[in-house]
């Protein structure tokens, strides 16, 4: 991003940030048949140079399913983690899972500094073995557009499986830069030392392994519905985008002046 | 050995707390042929502490040893063995292990190592950081003197929310031998806090963020994970429900398969349902409740959820929320535990208002969950409390104790079965406080010598359920006859061993059990139906076998023995037979080391022999058929009157038992007349050198005294 245009870098941000939250819920045909312009006008706004190839893909199809998970039923005993990477990486390893219990064990998200662990004695609500009981699994929301992880992506490695739609690491494509990790407000992205690539749950081509090693019935695979307003983010994303990627988004999200007046 | 591409994590660590001096060894080089757990626990003492070193002597070695298939998932697996001179072991300490579950054992493995050897004493109290390749020891001058609770929060403050503490209350810290190391809130291992206590140890915190490897192709491995499941029944492998229900052609009331459909996990919130077919895979977690089972069918209502180890669907460790301690006593209204950790306070009591399933008797087991668990306090499988009992109602502790402390102690309570008893006795034992507390934070053992009390006192007392050894029976012949006999004899703590009671208590009608012994253990006879036990033979003396290498196999293998074998199913298309060669098909996926079964339960025999070979160059003793492998006297009395194998009697004949235990130590290759391995016993299983040693010390059968 430090190209021709440094001055331009503080709009750009800007301008990146705030697509965040827009058409949020939409889908990619949704958005076209919302904008009811001509397909004429979309591409004098240059939107089908941002779908077609060699551009960045900034805009991702909605999944067609996901993996929902109720914390009431689950009984922590990590099994959907091994099974996510045991079966589909051969080995155990827990900070690897595309799904999260490991870190919602003990605590909670109010981690151990977090106040009391009286349960309900002192109530400050602590969740995990040291408060309520209670294990709240972080599942992959495979968020709408715009999805923070394949946005961030300057490699445009994080892409929508053909089949599921689920938000899928190419590992080809993957640099290993970290910035997919940095993105994700609810701390799904994994990544593999071992490897040095990124990894974040791909629904396992439609039969999670996850779902189907739950001991307790906690995890279901259902259609997909739109979760980013629900439930607690574990970090600030980062809003770092590549040059090539905020020229896309910018290319939507033109202001307000250039767009064709609605009706 | 050479290193196996997966499964060992690869490094053995070593801390010197002496010297501060921390190192690692490789794994499979060094003890390979051990597996790991107890193994290499004993292979430690063996090699490294010797005969005569105490328990709390800084010569004493403290082992925390996981396996192979810890850490993965394979079900039922996340035990640790804490191996070391067992302090409550009596009148001489002598090897044994505690064992924990929780979360411990697969932090450690993906730290990267797959052991701990402690050695040495610290000047200063000082707890153990590691975080994968980074371990250091850090000052614990500001958790001495605090609870296991307190001690774990303001470690994962240090470390971070998915750190796992294996730590010491005030019991282990004043060198109580009763006293326990816990890990996860709820998972301890027995009688080895006192062993950190004196080591200056407060504590072990263990993130870590690798890998256990699967050398193995992952779809095999998957097929066999999902196989096992298949085959796995609730608690304790109980394989048919405790429930009549048309989904299953048995059911049996003593079974620990509770969960029917209908009951609810009432203070879940909502509270769930219990709904479906019990057979669904996706529904495992709801068979057991260790709370319902123990406490009745009104633990149900307080039941929050299921919880246990790493990896393990049964979770039996069950969260109960009770509120009513919270006013009432000011503790948390959510605890958790198993089993004889559940009862901890419960057991004090004769008697309780409402019964032994009542309410005062859950506010006891919330109490002493609350203070055991926390103090680290010990219960020896129930002991610490029939010893209060006998002590009490016999009029001994009237006798033995001044009388301004016997005045001092609520007894109106106890008698009254009032709860808050507990909050007077516990501590008094957890702080070692006056000459109770000091006495009974010794255990059994410590019990006798103290106020010159005899053994046999309490070994012709059934109630009071001494076996030896300062120690408990664990499964004896109320479970198993015979076999439950023979495998008492053998630790120098309670038998820990479930191999045996497993199945001989799965549910199946004896019938079924017939079928299945025959084809595992050669012969229908090898099992008896439990109360209607026949004269013993040599099929159970091969089961007891089976159940020994299996039990230490278990405990070397990171798996959980109080849930295999698994030699029996709940499902009626495989004639309800499970698998005796699951572990060694585990294992040689896991490692890329391909063993069979008889390769595999070899390794398990080297392992028990060698704890054998430890028993006897600590007892410096060859006989230990008359001077170690005991039976009490009232396994051989009816208070009835019945006479052995009359129906519906669990005693004994004492000929019967010197029987059963010449065909134990025939087919164990061991010496008849004394119980000692003979040399060519030591070859057969690549210990050579172990008998080599014990020959020099005149330990080996056909030696001259």
């Amino acid at each position: 991003m430090s190209g021709q245009h440094p001055e331009q870098l503080p709009e750009l941000v800007r301008l990146a940030a705030s697509a965040a939250g827009m058409e949020a819920s939409l889908s990619r045909r949704g958005f076209l048949l919302l904008s009811a312009c001509a397909v004429t006008s979309l591409a004098a706004l240059g939107l089908c140079e941002a779908l077609g190839a060699g551009a960045p893909l900034v805009i991702l199809d909605n999944a067609q399913g996901m993996i929902l998970a109720d914390p009431s039923r689950c009984v922590g005993c990590q099994r959907c983690e091994l099974a996510c990477t045991e079966f589909n990486d051969g080995r155990a390893q827990p900070s690897l899972s595309r799904i999260k219990i490991d870190r919602a064990l003990n605590f909670g998200p109010a981690g151990p500094t977090g106040g009391s662990t009286g349960g309900s004695i002192g109530g400050s609500g602590m969740q995990g073995l040291w408060g309520n009981g209670l294990v709240v699994q972080g599942v992959c929301r495979q968020c709408p557009h715009p999805v923070p992880c394949a946005t961030a992506c300057p490699e445009d490695a994080i892409q929508a499986d053909p089949r599921t739609g689920a938000r899928v690491v190419d590992a080809k494509k993957c640099v290993g830069c970290r910035l997919c990790q940095r993105a994700c407000p609810w701390g799904m992205i994994s990544f593999d030392e071992e490897r040095q690539k990124a990894s974040k749950c791909f629904l396992c081509d439609g039969r999670p392994k996850c779902v189907e090693a739950c001991p307790a019935g906690a995890l279901r695979y259902v259609p997909w519905r739109d979760l980013t307003r629900e439930g607690q983010t574990v970090q600030t994303p980062l809003a770092v985008l590549s040059a090539a990627k905020a020229k896309a988004c910018m290319e939507c999200h033109v202001p307000a002046r250039r767009k064709p007046k609605a009706r | 050995m050479a290193a196996t591409p997966g499964g060992f994590s690869g490094k053995v660590l070593r801390v010197d707390l002496s010297t501060g001096k921390i190192s690692t060894e490789d794994t499979v080089e060094k003890y390979g042929d051990v597996l790991g757990g107890t193994g290499l626990g004993y292979r430690v003492l063996w090699e490294e502490v010797p005969p005569g070193v105490g328990s709390f002597d800084p010569a004493n070695k403290l082992v925390f040893a996981t396996g192979v298939l810890a850490g993965t998932g394979v079900p039922c697996n996340g035990r640790t063995a804490v191996t070391t001179i067992f302090p409550t072991c009596w009148p001489r300490q002598l090897v044994g292990s505690g064992h924990m579950g929780g979360q411990f054992a697969a932090k450690l493995k993906y730290a990267g190592f797959d052991a701990i050897i402690v050695e040495g004493r610290s000047e200063r109290p000082v707890w153990l950081f590691i975080r994968d390749a980074r371990v250091e020891l850090r000052s614990a001058a500001h958790l001495w003197g605090t609870g296991i609770r307190r001690a774990s929060l303001e470690i994962s403050q240090e470390m971070g929310a998915d750190c796992v503490v294996a730590a010491i209350g005030q019991a282990g810290e004043q060198l109580a031998p009763m006293a326990i190391v816990a890990n996860s809130l709820s998972h301890s291992a027995g009688g080895v806090g006192g062993v950190m206590g004196s080591k200056n140890l407060k504590a072990i915190g263990v993130q870590g963020s690798g890998a256990v490897k699967i050398a193995g192709d992952k779809g095999e491995w998957e097929k066999l994970i999902k196989f096992h499941l298949s085959i796995l029944g609730g608690n304790n492998q109980h394989v048919v429900p405790s429930f009549p229900t048309p989904q299953s052609e048995y059911y049996n009331p003593g079974s620990r398969w509770v969960g029917e459909p209908g009951r609810r996990w009432g203070a879940a919130e909502p509270p769930v349902e219990i709904t479906g077919n019990i057979f669904d895979l996706n529904r495992i977690a709801y068979r057991t409740n260790s709370a319902a089972f123990f406490l009745g069918e009104g633990a149900w209502r307080h039941t929050v959820r299921g919880n246990g180890c790493t990896a393990c669907p049964i979770r039996c460790h069950t969260v109960v929320k009770v509120p009513s301690v919270a006013a009432k006593y000011g503790i948390r209204e959510v605890a958790q535990n198993t089993c004889t950790g559940l009862l901890f306070g419960r057991s004090f009591f004769k008697r309780l208002p409402g019964g032994m399933q009542g309410q005062a008797a859950l506010e006891a087991c919330m109490v002493g969950m609350h203070l055991a668990d926390d103090l680290g306090v010990w219960c020896n499988y129930g002991q610490l409390q029939r010893d209060l009992q006998k002590l009490y109602y016999d009029g001994l502790l009237k006798t033995k104790l001044g009388a301004a402390e016997y005045a001092s102690i609520p007894w109106d309570k106890y008698e009254a079965g009032d709860p808050a008893f507990l909050f007077d006795i516990l501590p008094r034992i957890g702080e070692r406080r006056g000459e109770l507390g000091q006495v009974l934070s010794q255990g059994t053992g410590g019990l006798f010598t103290h106020w010159s009390i005899p053994e046999e006192t309490w070994a012709r007392d059934h109630n009071t359920l001494y076996w030896k050894q300062g120690h408990p029976k664990h499964h004896a012949n109320e479970d198993d006859g015979q076999c439950g006999v023979i495998i008492n004899t053998q630790y120098n703590r309670d038998s820990q061993c479930h191999s045996h009671s497993n199945f001989v208590r799965n549910g199946l009608p004896l019938a079924v059990q017939k079928k299945l012994a025959a084809e595992v253990w050669g012969s229908p006879d090898a099992v008896d139906g439990v109360g209607n036990y026949t004269p013993m033979n040599v099929h159970k003396a091969r089961r007891a076998r089976w159940s020994l290498v299996r039990k230490e196999l278990h405990d070397s293998l990171g798996l959980c023995n109080w849930m295999g074998p698994w030699v029996a199913s709940p499902l009626k298309e495989r004639g309800y037979r499970g698998d005796d060669s699951l572990e060694s098909r585990f294992y040689s996926l896991a490692t890329g080391q391909k063993l069979d079964r008889e390769a595999l339960d070899r390794a398990g025999e080297r392992i028990f022999t060698l704890h054998r070979a430890l028993t006897l160059r600590g007892m410096g003793e060859v006989d230990l058929r008359a001077q170690h492998d005991l039976t009490p006297h009232w396994v051989f009395a009816d208070p009835s009157g019945a006479a052995p194998f009359s129906k519906g009697a669990i005693r004994m004949d004492e000929a019967d038992i010197s029987r059963g235990m010449d065909q134990f130590y025939e087919v164990m290759g061991w010496d008849r007349a004394t119980g000692a391995p003979t040399m060519e016993t030591y070859a057969r299983l690549g210990l050579k050198d172990v008998g080599a040693d014990l020959k020099a010390r005149k330990l080996v059968p056909g030696d001259p005294a």
